[in-house]
Protein backbone atom coordinates (compact mmCIF):
# COMPACT_ATOMS: atom_id res chain seq x y z
CA UNK A 1 0.00 0.00 0.00
CA UNK A 2 2.84 2.50 0.75
CA UNK A 3 4.52 2.24 -2.57
CA UNK A 4 0.74 3.13 -4.48
CA UNK A 5 0.43 5.94 -1.79
CA UNK A 6 3.89 7.37 -2.73
CA UNK A 7 3.55 7.22 -6.85
CA UNK A 8 0.01 8.48 -6.05
CA UNK A 9 1.77 11.78 -4.12
CA UNK A 10 4.17 12.15 -6.45
CA UNK A 11 1.68 12.06 -9.31
CA UNK A 12 -0.42 15.12 -6.87
CA UNK A 13 2.26 16.94 -6.23
CA UNK A 14 4.03 17.26 -10.43
CA UNK A 15 -0.44 18.22 -10.72
CA UNK A 16 -0.07 20.80 -8.71
CA UNK A 17 3.19 22.28 -9.99
CA UNK A 18 1.64 21.73 -13.76
CA UNK A 19 -1.42 23.89 -12.41
CA UNK A 20 0.47 26.78 -10.92
CA UNK A 21 2.72 26.55 -14.13
CA UNK A 22 -0.40 26.48 -16.39
CA UNK A 23 -1.99 29.58 -14.97
CA UNK A 24 1.45 31.68 -13.65
CA UNK A 25 2.78 31.40 -17.22
CA UNK A 26 2.46 34.32 -19.97
CA UNK A 27 4.34 32.44 -22.26
CA UNK A 28 2.17 30.26 -24.49
CA UNK A 29 5.11 27.38 -24.84
CA UNK A 30 5.42 27.90 -20.70
CA UNK A 31 1.86 27.15 -20.13
CA UNK A 32 1.92 23.75 -22.97
CA UNK A 33 4.88 22.86 -20.17
CA UNK A 34 2.35 23.03 -17.17
CA UNK A 35 0.18 20.69 -19.05
CA UNK A 36 2.60 18.72 -20.02
CA UNK A 37 3.58 18.31 -16.32
CA UNK A 38 -0.71 17.93 -15.59
CA UNK A 39 -0.40 15.00 -17.86
CA UNK A 40 2.33 13.63 -16.19
CA UNK A 41 0.95 13.79 -13.00
CA UNK A 42 -2.09 11.93 -14.56
CA UNK A 43 0.15 9.37 -16.74
CA UNK A 44 1.69 8.29 -13.70
CA UNK A 45 -1.62 7.40 -11.20
CA UNK A 46 -2.72 5.21 -14.39
CA UNK A 47 0.39 3.38 -14.01
CA UNK A 48 0.19 3.12 -10.75
CA UNK A 49 -3.47 1.84 -10.21
CA UNK A 50 -2.59 -0.84 -13.13
CA UNK A 51 0.62 -2.13 -11.73
CA UNK A 52 -0.89 -2.27 -7.70
CA UNK A 53 -4.80 -2.72 -8.37
CA UNK A 54 -5.45 -4.62 -11.33
CA UNK A 55 -2.33 -5.24 -13.15
CA UNK A 56 -4.56 -7.96 -15.41
CA UNK A 57 -6.62 -5.85 -16.85
CA UNK A 58 -4.81 -3.97 -20.04
CA UNK A 59 -7.13 -1.00 -20.33
CA UNK A 60 -5.12 0.39 -17.76
CA UNK A 61 -2.23 0.33 -19.72
CA UNK A 62 -4.43 1.18 -22.82
CA UNK A 63 -5.83 4.53 -21.10
CA UNK A 64 -2.16 5.23 -20.69
CA UNK A 65 -1.48 5.47 -24.33
CA UNK A 66 -4.71 7.44 -25.24
CA UNK A 67 -3.21 10.31 -22.25
CA UNK A 68 0.67 10.04 -24.28
CA UNK A 69 -1.84 10.42 -27.21
CA UNK A 70 -3.67 13.65 -25.56
CA UNK A 71 0.21 14.77 -24.82
CA UNK A 72 0.91 14.67 -28.51
CA UNK A 73 -2.12 16.42 -30.02
CA UNK A 74 -1.60 18.99 -27.41
CA UNK A 75 2.26 19.92 -28.64
CA UNK A 76 0.96 19.49 -32.51
CA UNK A 77 -2.09 22.22 -32.35
CA UNK A 78 0.05 24.39 -29.22
CA UNK A 79 3.22 24.78 -31.45
CA UNK A 80 0.68 24.87 -34.74
CA UNK A 81 -1.32 28.40 -33.14
CA UNK A 82 2.29 29.09 -32.10
CA UNK A 83 4.00 29.54 -35.17
CA UNK A 84 1.08 31.08 -36.67
CA UNK A 85 0.80 33.52 -33.49
CA UNK A 86 4.81 34.35 -34.11
CA UNK A 87 4.41 34.53 -37.63
CA UNK A 88 1.37 37.42 -37.43
CA UNK A 89 2.70 39.40 -33.63
CA UNK A 90 6.38 38.01 -33.50
CA UNK A 91 5.75 37.14 -29.73
CA UNK A 92 3.56 34.43 -28.16
CA UNK A 93 3.02 36.23 -25.08
CA UNK A 94 -0.42 35.09 -24.15
CA UNK A 95 -0.55 38.77 -22.04
CA UNK A 96 -0.88 40.27 -25.77
CA UNK A 97 -3.59 37.52 -27.04
CA UNK A 98 -6.77 39.25 -25.62
CA UNK A 99 -8.07 39.70 -29.04
CA UNK A 100 -8.18 35.60 -29.04
CA UNK A 101 -11.52 36.14 -26.32
CA UNK A 102 -13.87 37.72 -28.56
CA UNK B 1 11.56 -0.17 2.73
CA UNK B 2 11.38 -2.45 -0.60
CA UNK B 3 14.21 -2.06 -3.43
CA UNK B 4 11.08 -0.81 -5.74
CA UNK B 5 9.18 1.56 -2.88
CA UNK B 6 12.71 2.95 -2.54
CA UNK B 7 13.51 3.38 -6.41
CA UNK B 8 9.73 5.17 -6.86
CA UNK B 9 10.42 7.55 -4.05
CA UNK B 10 13.86 8.61 -5.88
CA UNK B 11 12.52 8.77 -8.93
CA UNK B 12 9.49 11.07 -7.77
CA UNK B 13 11.26 13.03 -5.64
CA UNK B 14 13.84 14.14 -9.11
CA UNK B 15 10.46 14.01 -10.97
CA UNK B 16 9.11 16.93 -8.51
CA UNK B 17 12.31 18.56 -7.81
CA UNK B 18 12.84 19.08 -11.62
CA UNK B 19 9.43 19.90 -12.32
CA UNK B 20 9.68 23.17 -9.98
CA UNK B 21 12.44 24.02 -11.39
CA UNK B 22 10.74 24.53 -14.89
CA UNK B 23 8.95 27.58 -13.44
CA UNK B 24 12.28 28.67 -11.39
CA UNK B 25 14.40 29.41 -13.90
CA UNK B 26 14.52 32.25 -16.55
CA UNK B 27 16.32 30.55 -18.90
CA UNK B 28 13.63 28.85 -21.44
CA UNK B 29 16.34 26.16 -22.76
CA UNK B 30 16.80 25.11 -19.05
CA UNK B 31 12.98 24.68 -18.76
CA UNK B 32 12.57 22.23 -21.48
CA UNK B 33 15.29 20.48 -20.18
CA UNK B 34 14.03 20.21 -16.44
CA UNK B 35 10.93 19.09 -17.77
CA UNK B 36 12.57 16.64 -20.32
CA UNK B 37 13.89 15.47 -16.93
CA UNK B 38 11.06 15.25 -15.06
CA UNK B 39 9.36 12.98 -17.71
CA UNK B 40 12.55 10.75 -17.91
CA UNK B 41 12.38 10.68 -14.27
CA UNK B 42 8.59 9.42 -14.78
CA UNK B 43 9.92 6.76 -17.37
CA UNK B 44 11.71 5.86 -14.39
CA UNK B 45 8.97 4.73 -11.76
CA UNK B 46 7.10 3.49 -14.79
CA UNK B 47 10.37 0.80 -15.22
CA UNK B 48 10.09 1.11 -10.88
CA UNK B 49 6.94 -0.24 -11.21
CA UNK B 50 7.47 -2.94 -13.93
CA UNK B 51 5.46 -1.49 -16.41
CA UNK B 52 8.67 -1.84 -19.42
CA UNK B 53 7.31 -1.41 -22.24
CA UNK B 54 5.07 1.84 -20.78
CA UNK B 55 8.28 3.14 -19.39
CA UNK B 56 10.56 2.85 -22.41
CA UNK B 57 7.89 4.42 -24.39
CA UNK B 58 7.63 7.82 -22.28
CA UNK B 59 11.66 8.00 -22.39
CA UNK B 60 11.63 7.61 -25.89
CA UNK B 61 8.56 9.87 -26.66
CA UNK B 62 9.59 12.68 -23.87
CA UNK B 63 12.99 12.40 -25.38
CA UNK B 64 12.00 13.60 -28.73
CA UNK B 65 9.09 15.98 -27.12
CA UNK B 66 11.16 18.23 -24.77
CA UNK B 67 13.69 18.27 -27.50
CA UNK B 68 11.25 19.69 -29.99
CA UNK B 69 10.23 21.83 -27.01
CA UNK B 70 13.54 23.51 -26.55
CA UNK B 71 13.58 23.95 -30.23
CA UNK B 72 10.39 25.95 -30.41
CA UNK B 73 11.69 28.00 -27.35
CA UNK B 74 14.73 29.30 -28.89
CA UNK B 75 12.41 29.82 -31.97
CA UNK B 76 10.07 31.70 -30.23
CA UNK B 77 11.78 33.70 -27.39
CA UNK B 78 13.58 37.06 -27.56
CA UNK B 79 15.75 36.00 -24.54
CA UNK B 80 16.23 32.14 -24.60
CA UNK B 81 19.30 32.11 -22.52
CA UNK B 82 17.29 34.01 -19.54
CA UNK B 83 19.80 36.13 -19.23
CA UNK B 84 17.97 39.37 -19.62
CA UNK B 85 15.81 38.21 -16.26
CA UNK B 86 12.55 38.87 -18.61
CA UNK B 87 9.38 38.67 -16.08
CA UNK B 88 7.05 36.40 -18.19
CA UNK B 89 4.40 35.33 -14.91
CA UNK B 90 1.33 36.76 -14.19
CA UNK B 91 -1.86 36.20 -11.43
CA UNK B 92 1.56 34.48 -9.30
CA UNK B 93 -0.51 34.68 -5.93
CA UNK B 94 -3.95 33.24 -7.62
CA UNK B 95 -1.81 30.51 -9.46
CA UNK B 96 0.03 29.39 -6.64
CA UNK B 97 -3.28 29.12 -4.15
CA UNK B 98 -4.62 27.15 -7.08
CA UNK B 99 -1.63 24.75 -7.06
CA UNK B 100 -1.32 24.34 -3.78
CA UNK B 101 -5.23 23.23 -3.31
CA UNK B 102 -5.14 20.81 -6.46
CA UNK B 103 -2.16 19.49 -5.30
CA UNK B 104 -3.29 18.48 -1.68
CA UNK B 105 -6.81 17.79 -3.11
CA UNK B 106 -4.83 15.27 -4.93
CA UNK B 107 -2.45 14.23 -1.54
CA UNK B 108 -6.23 13.84 0.04
CA UNK B 109 -7.54 11.60 -1.98
CA UNK B 110 -4.68 9.64 -2.10
CA UNK B 111 -4.38 9.19 1.20
CA UNK B 112 -7.64 9.05 2.31
CA UNK B 113 -9.48 6.79 -0.14
CA UNK B 114 -9.50 2.58 0.67
CA UNK B 115 -7.87 1.58 -2.12
CA UNK B 116 -8.45 -2.45 -1.35
CA UNK B 117 -5.78 -5.49 -1.97
CA UNK B 118 -2.85 -4.42 -3.15
CA UNK B 119 -1.06 -6.86 -6.20
CA UNK B 120 1.93 -7.99 -5.24
CA UNK B 121 2.81 -9.61 -8.67
CA UNK B 122 2.75 -8.49 -12.05
CA UNK B 123 2.81 -10.32 -15.55
CA UNK B 124 6.43 -10.77 -16.80
CA UNK B 125 7.08 -7.87 -19.73
CA UNK B 126 7.11 -10.20 -22.47
CA UNK B 127 3.12 -11.50 -20.95
CA UNK B 128 2.55 -7.79 -20.49
CA UNK B 129 3.51 -6.61 -24.27
CA UNK B 130 1.64 -9.25 -25.88
CA UNK B 131 -1.68 -9.14 -23.42
CA UNK B 132 -1.94 -5.29 -24.45
CA UNK B 133 -1.34 -6.04 -28.05
CA UNK B 134 -4.51 -8.41 -27.70
CA UNK B 135 -6.50 -5.40 -25.63
CA UNK B 136 -5.30 -3.29 -28.50
CA UNK B 137 -6.42 -5.07 -30.90
CA UNK B 138 -9.22 -6.36 -29.58
CA UNK B 139 -11.59 -5.03 -27.16
CA UNK B 140 -10.35 -1.57 -26.94
CA UNK B 141 -9.68 -1.47 -30.84
CA UNK B 142 -12.38 1.63 -31.70
CA UNK B 143 -10.19 3.80 -29.09
CA UNK B 144 -6.92 3.05 -30.22
CA UNK B 145 -8.13 3.52 -33.97
CA UNK B 146 -9.68 6.76 -32.52
CA UNK B 147 -6.43 7.51 -31.36
CA UNK B 148 -4.54 7.56 -34.27
CA UNK B 149 -7.13 8.99 -36.35
CA UNK B 150 -6.57 12.02 -33.39
CA UNK B 151 -3.25 12.12 -34.16
CA UNK B 152 -3.85 12.63 -38.24
CA UNK B 153 -6.15 15.22 -37.47
CA UNK B 154 -3.79 16.91 -35.17
CA UNK B 155 -1.17 17.42 -37.33
CA UNK B 156 -3.63 18.08 -40.53
CA UNK B 157 -5.07 21.24 -38.17
CA UNK B 158 -1.37 22.46 -37.23
CA UNK B 159 -0.20 22.60 -40.18
CA UNK B 160 -2.90 24.31 -42.14
CA UNK B 161 -3.18 26.65 -39.22
CA UNK B 162 0.17 27.33 -40.12
CA UNK B 163 0.25 27.66 -44.00
CA UNK B 164 -2.91 29.20 -43.96
CA UNK B 165 -1.56 32.26 -42.58
CA UNK B 166 1.63 32.57 -44.54
CA UNK B 167 -0.58 32.51 -47.25
CA UNK B 168 -2.21 36.21 -45.92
Amino acid sequence: MTTLILALLVGAGLFGIGLYGALSQTNLVMIMMGVELMLGGALLNLVAFWRFLHPDAYAGQMFVLIVMTVMAVEMAVGFGVGTARFRARGSVEMEEATELKE
Amino acid sequence: MTVQAGALALFGLAALWFGMAVFRTHSMVRSAFSLLTTMAALGGMFLAMQAEFLGVLQLMMMATEMAIMAIFMMMYMMDPGGLGQMEMTHQKRLSLLAGIVGGLAGLALAVASAWGPVASRVPNPARQTHDLGIELLGRSMLIFETAGVSILVAMIAATTVVISRRHE
